[in-house]
């Protein structure tokens, strides 16, 4: 993958065949070994830049005549392009499936960005002006009422993440950040601030899925929950991440406590929260007390997200479902450096999350 | 690019309309052609009367044609529940809250339409 940051002055074209060549090199493939090229991208033509991007793609990396096709499912375009990319390789149509995820945010400004993701919503929450951060921000104000939980709860799932990152070369933000910093930072919906929102990232990110021994994709499921978020009976419940999350573990011989290393999609820090109650890591009401006693820190009982999360690697949209396998294929591996690294990771777990839950995949990986 | 979200087919439904089912009686707010219950077809429209309020934020990063800081109430109508606009009054979580006045919800919009309000 590349590294996540501005990449103001390369194409999307450019980052996403970067992130492929070191796909294909870490896995000892050859361009002409590729059957299958699966690109995730959900900006490109919104924002004015390359449009037909898997076939530009295909033809930058000299690949002409294998099947190429885009995928787009907003924030989990990239888990969606591995997807496609794995029932490709398990049904036979394809030996060497090429997945690559790419976002080129810093092409638009600002507010044409948000806009842009903005078009996701239900034309009613549409009409109210309805953003990302608000649907968090009711959420948050939900949850912290439901089970009495302090604001720290969701300022130490930012703290613990920049934490994570601070090692992490690809990471947009390799920094720490206090709690006290989560808090005094700008408000944005409130009680959420600056620091409890992901950023907008630049970058790219690849794999290379094949039945070659590895890392093995044990499971991988998506589903979709409502479309407008105050549909859902309970402010609190996703669906989507639910019942993903439930299909990733049926017929499968693994448990949540088999889990070792998770990345969960932390697009705001409540979300790191719901979704591992929704997910059956923690019962509900109770991710937050894990968080604020380290249960989920790189030394607790549940490493969640040790490269950063979107809120510290960075959350390029079409590149941050990829980036989290990558993510725990280096921990299976165990090709990280000790202070970076969860101990002797055998199964690792990502969901990547589309819109507010419109759409969630989970992947189970096993060394 | 403001102008580009498909709202046309429902800008002719006042923003304080729920739909009902006249199959099973289902109600909803989010627009779909079909019951998301029974599937049925034969939906009608009704008004919204009071709600409770659930939950509300203000959000301060808001869109170019978009007021801000917005406010934002989650409320529940029944069985029905919605995000809207909230008036500049005091409210807290709990409050009934209605369906009032007449407000451009976007810089530019041509027709003013309600906010959630709450009741004395």
């Amino acid at each position: 993958m590349t590294p996540f940051e501005n990449a103001s002055d390369r194409s999307v074209v450019d980052l996403a065949g970067v992130a492929a060549e070191r796909a294909l090199e870490d896995g000892d493939y050859s361009r002409a070994e590729i059957t299958s090229v699966h690109v995730g991208n959900a900006l490109s033509e919104g924002l004015g830049t390359q449009a037909g991007l898997a076939n530009a793609l295909s033809s930058a990396l000299g690949v002409e005549g294998v099947r190429s096709d885009r995928i787009e499912n907003t924030s989990a375009t990239g888990a969606s392009a591995v997807h496609r990319g794995v029932e490709a390789v398990a049904s036979g149509q394809s030996d060497v499936a090429l997945v690559v995820g790419v976002e080129k945010m810093s092409v638009g400004e600002t507010a044409d960005v948000t806009d842009s993701i903005r078009q996701l919503v239900h034309p009613r929450e549409y009409e109210q002006g309805l953003t990302l951060p608000s649907f968090a921000g009711l959420a948050a104000n939900v949850y912290l009422d439901r089970y009495d939980a302090p604001h720290d709860a969701l300022a130490a799932v930012a703290e613990k993440n920049h934490r994570n990152a601070v090692d992490n070369p690809v990471a947009q933000f390799q920094k720490r950040i206090s709690v006290d910093d989560v808090l005094e930072s700008p408000v944005i919906a409130d009680p959420l601030r600056l620091y409890d929102c992901c950023p907008m990232t630049d970058g790219a990110a690849a794999l290379v899925l094949s039945r070659e021994e590895g890392v093995q994709v044990t499971s991988i499921a998506s589903a979709t929950g409502t479309h407008a978020v105050a549909a859902r009976p309970d402010p609190l419940a996703i669906e989507s991440v639910r019942l993903a999350g439930e299909r990733t573990f049926d017929g499968v011989d693994l448990e949540r406590d088999d889990v070792d290393v998770a990345c969960i999609h932390d697009a705001f820090t409540v979300l790191e929260l719901l979704e591992l109650e929704e997910l059956g890591f923690y019962d509900a009401g109770t991710a937050w007390e894990a968080t604020l006693d380290g249960k989920t820190r790189l030394d607790g009982e549940l490493p969640v997200n040790p490269g950063g999360g979107l809120k510290a690697r960075g959350h390029p949209l079409g590149a941050t479902g990829i980036s989290q396998l990558i993510e725990l294929v280096w921990q299976l591996r165990g090709d990280l450096p000790d202070q970076r690294r969860v101990p002797d990771a055998e199964v690792g777990f990502a969901i990547n999350v589309a819109g507010f839950g419109n759409n969630s995949v989970c992947t189970l990986l096993e060394s | 690019m403001t102008d580009s979200n498909d709202t046309a087919e429902f800008d002719s439904i006042p923003v304080d309309h729920a739909f009902v089912c006249a199959d099973c009686g289902h109600r909803w707010y989010y627009t779909r052609r079909r019951c998301p219950d029974c599937g049925g077809t034969d939906v009608s429209t009704y008004e919204l009367a009071v709600g409770e309020l659930i939950a509300w934020t203000e959000n301060r990063v808001t869109p170019a044609d978009i007021r801000s800081p917005n406010r934002l109430g989650l409320a529940r109508f029944g069985e029905v529940q919605l995000i809207a606009q909230l008036s500049d009054d005091e409210v807290s979580v709990g409050d009934q809250v209605a369906f009032e006045g007449a407000y451009h919800l976007r810089h530019g919009s041509e027709t003013p339409k309600p906010r959630l309000t709450p009741l004395e």
